[in-house]
């Protein structure tokens, strides 16, 4: 009788759990109408991490400027079959527009051309999705110059000599590979010859693998010289690992990293010279972007310009690309300038 | 039914070949590695090796005393995640607190995550593999909503507790030393403690267990107890260890220890197994692991072995346990002929 | 009470009775979110995103009412999907690497199948083994990659409209239940199913062929799961070797077991198993349209389950107590006897329990 009893009041905690859960999900209703302004949903890879926090503070300035609303969120961890879930969710909302940083540039593009099918406009940034799932895609600086300028700034350090190995995000993720293809364009000029590429792992700019997959690449190559670590996540993970692996200064790391992040690590040497690029910026323009294209302004013609605010005028390129400004590097001498 | 003298003496003789066995095969695997593998057999490496299998082993004695009873704990990972990131945070915002608290909040909100599960399992009469399944996804769901995705940054930590994960002690590291210590804990407790006695009885035949006045209901609820409360000291390792603490951390965790019990002998029909064998079978798996690694095999073909490992081991358990089951009963008719041919004459 | 009350009682009290009206109550709860729920368009799309799940549930209402589990459904569907992608992207016909998917899902299945019903070995256990093998077996064949681009006319199938509103998914997984309930519910495997689910002895003595039965269901299993790879597919337009390795499994088994389907088998309908599915996905859709987050989600399912079998526990408890006693004696007798052969743990625990 009792344990039919205390039965009973469990099976009513559950029901008590879904129903108070259920509750608070009414408080947290629908985003709020605004009057005039466009409702823009940003979608980044995954949220949590620094760096997209930052892309969101600048959307919402810029959104504040402009009378707009901006809605943040994304998934946990990078996977673009969760990000399919918000497009769609987001287009049932009544969103016109989502700016997105695609985890995978082919599988989000069915569900973003479901999304313009439905009048939304979609404007891609950081990672880029498949060209005809969106109108406009808003670049770091040229992936070129991301992947020669890191080639040099690790050469710089191990005397262009020696094995190196790149420690990357998730395979799937458009601007790392396009990066890498640079890498590997760099490495094969002159000057870089003596440098040898020796394994790309992926870390999935997951914090846990990361570290696991240094240690892995420090375990498989003793006579490895330097890493590349081509994301924020990666590159703090490898230099803490290396600095608990007590390898900081025998083995070189560098790759793209937030000023917050790796200031530690500047400073004792693990990482002598890291890059990036301002977030907060970077969440900006695209957001003054994603209203010009709102407003008809742009429509990723070649040669099209358009008020990125306070930031001055921008000029879409090819493939209906925006270039968004030029790379910032890191050293002991100047990571205290940046705030960020 | 096994009577009690040839219960204990079988059962010993199995489990002594089964710890036997993977001990066989784990000395042939680091003989293997070491031969093919050029940096296997250093000092660096295995120091490596065993922060690596720290966590798992530490898990996995909690693991243990639930499969012994012919439950299961999938929840492991989810509460390794919760406790590593509760460590992490209150450190972040109390520099202040001596590590061994941070442990012992750890372990505390992991016993409670455990007790969830015990009352699930004993009270609800929900099978484990589902409870525990469900737990999984909550206790994940609510680390989710104590993190608001968002993440404790390394640089917030003291460095006190950065170093723990660093330090070798006597040439072990740290977290292998409080491994060590709770797997010789487990196996201690598991021979001689009566309490644990009971699980292995649990396991073996519940109803009989109950009907010998057996308190099968306090038993498993102390097991998960017990498996939640070392997933929490697991997960103040997990803190330690990797100091960046996120809403995925400890995802597919609870593999890991699964692979390592099932592959250590512990029988998922309950009644056999031990610390030991546990122990032996995390080693083996992270040194199979870690030799992979150095022989660059593809990461991918890790997961593959893992899980035809379980099945594997789970086959020839089971196999195991039918000869010996068949072999019994064909001896207790064969005894039971002889009496009443005895008694007629 | 008339006949016609005493009937409309009994439909009530049914459990499906139950799941309509949890559906409609969630449905209510979801339009106070959002006005953009009550549309046609909205609500016969919602169920899209799940409808691979509603498939692998399907297929593995068959095993649950014969009393086993199998956890390992959505890696077989994640093996099923990459070999169908890759054997495309070889530059097979589409279709060709469809039914190519559909075998290799169709085998695995088997691989459960013999372990569990031929050597006899715990189905949670082996499926559990299965489930990160498969895993395993799907990260070998793609690596991290994914494979994308698959072509229109057969994504038509997971993501394509019939007159750019009812979506084909759907049909597809509604004649899957039909196909599948008729199975279950009008044929003589069904019977089987439940006859082993109830009672494995009993349906042995009665000639059943039971190990033919149970390695059956776990071929079926894995067939609806090649099936559910081919919409997923569909659906999505791409594969990663990491598909539905998240809240997905949760989810097929609160389909199954909300939907009135009785974890230690014998029971349950394949109506309930699709009505629950359907207020899956109205609860994640309304969740979704309250900004609720995926991980948060996720409790409620898993609360859900629980709740659900809690449910049921009581409502055997104060049904069986006559048949209690009953099991008792039968209990009594086995422990005085032992038994001819080692018996499912999961059904053993329970039924021993509820005689003690």
């Amino acid at each position: 009788m009792r344990r039919r009893r205390i039965t009973l009041l469990l099976a009513v905690a559950a029901a008590a759990v879904l129903g108070l859960t259920v509750a608070t999900g009414v408080g947290t209703a629908r985003p709020s109408k605004q009057a005039a302004g466009y409702k823009v949903f940003l979608l980044p890879k995954f949220i949590g991490i620094p760096v997209f926090t930052q892309n969101n503070l600048g959307a919402k300035a810029a959104a504040k400027e402009l009378g707009d609303s901006v809605t943040y969120n994304g998934p946990t961890d990078a996977s673009a079959t969760k990000q399919v879930g918000f497009i769609d969710n987001a287009v049932r909302q009544g969103y016109n527009a989502i700016i997105i940083s695609a985890d995978d540039p082919n599988a989000v593009a069915p569900a973003l051309k479901r999304a313009k099918a439905k009048g939304v406009k979609v404007i891609s940034y950081d990672a880029d999705t498949a060209p005809d799932a969106r109108d406009l895609y808003v670049s770091p600086p040229s992936a070129k110059d991301i992947g020669f300028f890191q080639v040099e700034w690790l050469g710089s350090q191990i005397g262009y000599k020696g094995k190196i190995a790149i420690l990357s995000a998730a395979p799937t993720a458009a601007n790392q590979n396009t990066w890498i293809k640079f890498m590997k364009q760099a490495l094969k000029l002159p000057k870089y010859k003596g440098m040898q590429l020796v394994k790309i792992a992926y870390g999935n700019d997951n914090d846990t693998k990361s570290a696991q997959e240094t240690q892995a690449l420090l375990q498989a190559y003793p006579d490895l010289k330097g890493i590349i670590a081509p994301t924020t996540v990666g590159v703090a993970a490898a230099a803490r690992a290396l600095q608990q692996a007590g390898e900081c200064g025998k083995v070189a790391l560098t790759g793209l990293g937030l000023p917050s992040q790796m200031r530690s690590y500047i400073k004792a040497g693990c990482a002598k010279k890291v890059g990036l690029w301002d977030e907060f910026k970077f969440g900006y323009v695209a957001m003054y972007a994603a209203h010009a294209v709102l407003e008809g302004k742009l429509s990723g013609k070649a040669g099209e310009s358009f008020t990125a605010g306070k930031l001055g005028k921008r000029t879409v390129g090819p493939n209906k690309t925006v270039i968004f400004d030029k790379p910032l590097v890191f050293t002991k001498a100047t990571v205290d300038k940046y705030k960020f | 039914m096994l009577r009690r003298g040839e219960a204990v003496s079988t059962l010993t003789v199995v489990a002594r070949l089964r710890d036997a066995g993977i001990f066989v095969a784990l000395a042939a695997t680091v003989l293997l590695f070491s031969v093919q593998a050029t940096n296997f057999a250093t000092v660096d490496n295995w120091q490596d090796i065993a922060t690596d299998v720290a966590m798992v082993v530490t898990v996995a004695v909690g693991e243990t005393m639930v499969v012994l009873t012919r439950n299961i704990d999938l929840s492991v990972g989810s509460v390794v995640g919760l406790t590593a990131y509760i460590s992490s945070n209150t450190l972040a915002h109390h520099h202040g607190v001596p590590i061994p608290a941070i442990a012992l909040l750890a372990v505390a909100v992991g016993a409670a995550c455990g007790v969830g599960n015990g009352l699930l399992v004993t009270v609800g009469r929900i099978p484990a593999i589902i409870a525990t399944l469900a737990t999984l996804s909550i206790y994940r769901g609510v680390l989710f909503e104590v993190t608001h995705g968002e993440n404790v940054l390394a640089s917030q930590l003291p460095q006190g507790f950065l170093d723990l994960a660093a330090k070798t002690p006597a040439g072990l590291p740290s977290l292998a030393w409080m491994a060590l210590g709770v797997a010789i804990v487990g196996a201690v407790l598991l021979r001689w403690a009566p309490w644990a006695r009971d699980l292995y009885v649990i396991g073996s035949n519940p109803d009989a267990a109950r009907l010998a006045g057996v308190r099968v209901g306090t038993r498993v609820m102390t097991a998960f107890a017990v498996s939640g409360a070392l997933a929490g000291l697991g997960g103040f390792m997990f803190a330690a260890r990797f100091a960046s603490v996120d809403a995925v951390a400890g995802r597919g965790f609870e593999f890991d220890v699964v692979t390592a019990v099932v592959i250590g002998g512990v029988n998922v029909f309950g009644g056999s197994g031990s610390v030991l064998g546990a122990t032996l079978g995390a080693l083996l798996v992270a040194t199979i692991n870690n030799g992979f690694t150095l022989l660059r095999i593809s990461e991918f073909w890790k997961i593959f072995f893992e899980g035809t490992a379980i099945v594997v081991a789970v086959t020839v358990d089971a196999l195991f346990k039918q000869r010996l089951q068949q072999a019994l009963r064909r001896r207790r008719r064969a005894e039971m002929i002889a009496a009443h041919r005895s008694a007629t004459t | 009470m008339n006949v016609a009350a005493r009937v409309a009682l009994r439909l009530v009290a049914r459990w499906e009775a139950l799941l309509v009206a949890l559906i409609v109550g969630g449905g209510v709860w979801s339009w106070t979110l959002s006005d953009f729920f009550l549309r046609w368009a909205n609500l016969l799309d919602l169920a899209t995103p799940y409808v691979f799940i509603g498939l692998l549930a399907l297929g593995l209402t068959f095993v649950v009412v014969a009393g086993e589990i199998d956890i390992s459904v959505a890696s077989t569907m994640a093996v099923s999907a990459v070999c169908c992608a890759q054997v495309w992207q070889a530059g097979v016909h589409v279709w060709l690497a469809a039914v190519v998917g559909l075998a290799v899902a169709t085998a695995l299945g088997l691989v459960n199948g013999v372990l569990v019903g031929v050597l006899d070995l715990p189905s949670l256990a082996v499926t559990l083994g299965t489930l990160a093998a498969f895993r395993g077996l799907a990260y070998v064949i793609l690596g991290g990659g994914s494979v994308a681009g698959l072509p229109g006319g057969f994504t038509k199938l997971g993501g394509g409209y019939v007159a750019s509103e009812l979506p084909v998914a759907l049909l597809v997984l509604i004649g899957f239940a039909v196909l599948l309930g008729v199975l279950l519910h009008a044929t003589r495997f069904g019977r089987y199913v439940y006859t082993i689910g109830s009672n494995r002895e009993v349906a042995r003595f009665s000639g059943m062929p039971v190990a033919r039965t149970r390695v059956t269901i776990f071929v079926l299993s894995g067939f609806t799961a090649g099936v559910a790879a081919i919409v997923y597919l569909g659906f999505f337009g791409s594969v990663q070797a990491d598909a539905a390795s998240g809240s997905e499994l949760i989810d097929v088994v609160t389909a199954v077991v909300l939907g009135g389907v009785d974890i230690f088998g014998g029971s349950g309908t394949m109506l309930g198993v699709l009505l629950a599915l359907v207020l899956i996905a109205v609860l994640r859709n309304g969740m979704q349209l309250a900004n609720l987050g995926g991980a948060t989600q996720d409790i409620v399912i898993g609360g859900l389950l629980l709740g659900a079998i809690l449910a049921g526990n009581v409502a055997r408890a104060t049904r069986g107590r006559r048949l209690r006693r009953r099991r008792a004696q039968a209990s009594w007798k086995e422990v005085t006897q032992p038994a001819d052969q080692a018996r499912v743990p999961v059904a053993t625990t329970i039924d021993s329990e509820q005689g003690g």
